[in-house]
């Protein structure tokens, strides 16, 4: 009999984390009967400051024929660097890479890295699945949508591939026991999607509509990973917590047990500028504990640019109302972005610092591919770099000298707000 | 932007040039009560902004002999971030600096005036005190870093005609200390301003590429072109000296003008209309977006 297909699936991760992405992957493979008994996978999480040449000996100690690789902005180096020593030694694996930082530009990676086999294209489970089932079988993996590949000489796209329309197809990492909780580090899904477009961010690019798993699902998952030993605190990665009032309350509704017992949500994503007291009310039932939010920027111009709303008053009395419930929340901003001056951006640090609001976080614009900003970059006149993580150097609102000044003004006033008795 | 109010713990024998000034004064101190009265109305009326932020100044806090009933009483009235402006001295024994950090200290605001040792002494007429400020600042961060706090270090220095081409070397030092800003005031009026700021950028410069940040304050835009981000909190929120060339300039409205006591002589030579011209955009975005 013929051995199965060795499948290696590797994620850099922030320390302490586990890949989602990957667990989706394998939960969806693993019970494709195209690839019953003809694929065997090992996931490696590894973290995001590891050494390349270790995390190359370490998928290299386990002979893939496929290497399935999760890439984003803030990993893609060293994925390359990891990429090319693995086709170094071992050229007979075939590397496949997928994410937000390579799917919207497959082709200009295939052509930039000739070590890379395939590139999957947007929703990556049902892609890959189908990918490998060509390749165990030795097929021709160019009948495969949703991918882009080499093929002779040439660099090919196959068709997009639809999205899958029931989540519920999704097999749930955690209910499979493909991925095990661990405290702090574990997220869940409640659907894909984004009801906003804001011209700088990936979440829900590509996905057109809002797509969730059913109300059962969730609650499983919940369940799953609040009740899973040692965890006392988990996060969900949806990028609107509160998406609608009604999907609030039942989320606080299935979160209340697991609050009871001292299970905590930290670092959700809400759309802050719809939290009343009522809803900070519904969130402290959920056992959120902190939150994350904008403004990102309060500068007009920018705010256009971005296709973003902001409302600064509801903005303050959604975080008012978060304070009042002993929830913190964390208040981020985007150095960089088109229209902002160095001043919008230190207007936006004043607007956050005066709000009180737990914490306040900058960032430097990072110029994604398949964004918006990655698409209008020209007609902006954004100067970014090409290679990831794709940093903003200059704008015709911000020189370099005042960016970077800004990065290190901000840094310093977050040091003098975080210090508190 | 972060705004901390003062509360004079007393006056005399804080760290400055002694060829500025040869006066030297003794320490004296307030009565803990009146110290915590202040603090108190402090605040009591903070109003709108982060805080009540409170820094003790005025005299060495860690000579004072009820330093510990002070910080005390000041975090039991409400102040949220605590600084103190020291020689950090004080905080050489590693059993001061944990009790001052659990006690609730979380800012310390140290004098440098100079980057390196001989003209730091010389100038401060303290031989020995450069090496137990940078000390006494290791200290403090390593036990904060011990207990797991979050604290911030500013060097302060007073930026005269006797130390300004040692103004990148005192940045240098304030970062090899562990500061995470360093404060720049020009306080001797009779310095030529224009023959210092080629330091005073310089300064700012080693700072941003060391990731820590330099503020500048005492003088005007129009002799720091290019560099008026590093003037944004520290000018414009505290009154200068405005001179009559200043009337010309269309930064005068954003700009605090030059330190108390400047020549007038100096001013007048400046070209204000010409550096108006080119940092015309970033006044109309200060002022739109309210910096000041």
């Amino acid at each position: 009999m013929e051995r199965p297909l060795r499948c290696v699936l590797l994620a850099l991760n922030s320390p302490g984390y586990r890949s989602l992405a990957l667990g989706y992957l394998r939960a969806y493979a693993k019970q494709d009967p195209a690839l019953a008994g003809r694929a065997a996978f090992e996931t490696l999480d590894l973290d995001t400051d590891m050494d390349t040449w270790w995390a190359a000996w370490r998928v290299l100690g386990l002979e893939p024929d496929v290497l399935g690789i999760s890439v984003t902005c803030w990993n893609a180096r060293s994925v390359y660097e990891i990429c090319r020593i693995v086709y170094a030694v071992r050229p007979e694996c075939a590397i496949v890479l997928g994410g937000p930082e390579v799917g919207p530009i497959a082709a200009d990676v295939l052509e930039a890295h000739p070590e890379v086999s395939v590139v999957v294209r947007g929703e990556g489970e049902v892609t890959f699945a189908a990918l490998l089932a060509e390749l165990a079988r030795g097929g021709k993996a160019w009948r495969v949508d949703g991918i882009a590949l080499r093929k002779g000489d040439e660099i090919v796209t196959t068709p997009d591939r639809a999205l899958v329309a029931n989540l519920d197809d999704l097999p749930s990492p955690y209910l499979t026991g493909v991925l095990q909780p661990v405290d702090g580090g574990s997220y869940l899904e409640t659907y894909r999607g984004c009801p906003h477009r804001c011209a700088y961010c990936f979440e829900g690019k590509g996905y057109g509509r809002i797509r969730s798993f059913s109300d059962a699902r969730v609650v499983a998952e919940i369940d799953a990973v609040a009740s899973a030993p040692g965890v006392r605190s988990f996060s969900f990665i949806d990028p609107v917590f509160n998406l609608t009032d009604a999907r609030l309350r039942k989320m606080a509704e299935w979160m209340s047990p697991h609050t009871a017992r001292g299970v905590r949500l930290h670092t959700i994503e809400v759309d802050i500028e719809r939290i009343d007291a009522e809803a900070a009310s519904l969130l402290r039932t959920a056992g959120v504990a902190s939150v994350e939010t904008g403004p990102q920027t309060v500068g007009a111009a920018a705010l256009a640019a971005c296709d973003r709303p902001f409302d600064a008053v509801r903005f303050s009395e959604g975080v008012r109302a978060l304070r009042a419930v002993g929830i913190s929340c964390e208040c981020d901003l985007i150095v960089g972005l088109p229209g902002d001056s160095a001043y919008d951006f230190l207007a936006g640090l004043r607007f956050c610092f005066d709000l009180d609001p737990g914490k306040v976080q900058s960032s430097t614009l990072h110029v994604l591919p398949g964004t918006g900003l990655w698409e209008r970059s020209v007609e902006y006149g954004l100067e970014f770099d090409r290679e990831p993580p794709h940093e903003i150097i200059a704008t015709p609102d911000v020189g370099f000298r005042d960016l970077r000044r800004a990065e290190v003004l901000a840094s310093s006033l977050q040091a003098v707000y975080r210090a508190r008795v | 932007m972060i705004r901390f109010a003062s509360v004079d713990i007393g006056s005399g024998g804080s760290v400055s040039c002694a060829r500025c000034s040869s006066e030297q004064q003794e320490p004296s101190y307030r009565p803990v009560d009146d110290i915590l009265a202040d603090a108190r109305q402090v605040c009591d009326t903070w109003g709108v902004g982060t805080g009540p932020n409170i820094v003790l100044a005025g005299a060495e806090p860690f000579a004072h002999p009820d330093l510990p009933r002070i910080v005390l009483g000041v975090v039991e009235a409400g102040c949220v971030r605590l600084a103190v402006d020291t020689d950090a001295v004080g905080l050489r024994s590693a059993a001061n600096a944990t009790g001052a950090l659990v006690a609730g200290l979380r800012h310390v605001r140290f004098t440098l005036l100079a980057g390196t040792e001989g003209v730091h002494d010389a100038l401060g007429g303290a031989p020995g005190s450069f090496d137990a400020t940078r000390v006494g600042i290791r200290s403090f961060r390593a036990a904060a870093d011990a207990q797991g706090l979050d604290v911030s270090v500013t060097a302060l220095v007073p930026v005269c005609r006797h130390n300004a081409n040692d103004l990148p070397a005192s940045v240098a030092t304030a970062v090899e200390c562990g500061a995470d800003r360093v404060e720049l005031r020009v306080t001797d009026g009779g310095m030529e301003l224009t023959a210092a700021a080629p330091w005073i950028t310089a300064a700012c410069d080693t700072g941003v590429v060391n990731g820590v940040w330099v503020e500048v304050e005492g003088v005007p835009f129009c002799l720091l072109p290019g560099y008026d981000l590093h003037l944004a909190d520290a000018v414009r929120s505290r009154d200068g000296s405005k001179q009559p060339a200043c009337g010309e300039c269309a930064l005068d409205p954003v700009c605090g003008g030059a330190s108390a006591g400047a020549s007038t002589d100096q001013l007048a030579t400046l070209s204000p209309p010409v550096f108006a011209e080119k940092l015309a955009p970033q006044v109309a975005r200060a002022r739109a977006t309210e910096v000041r």
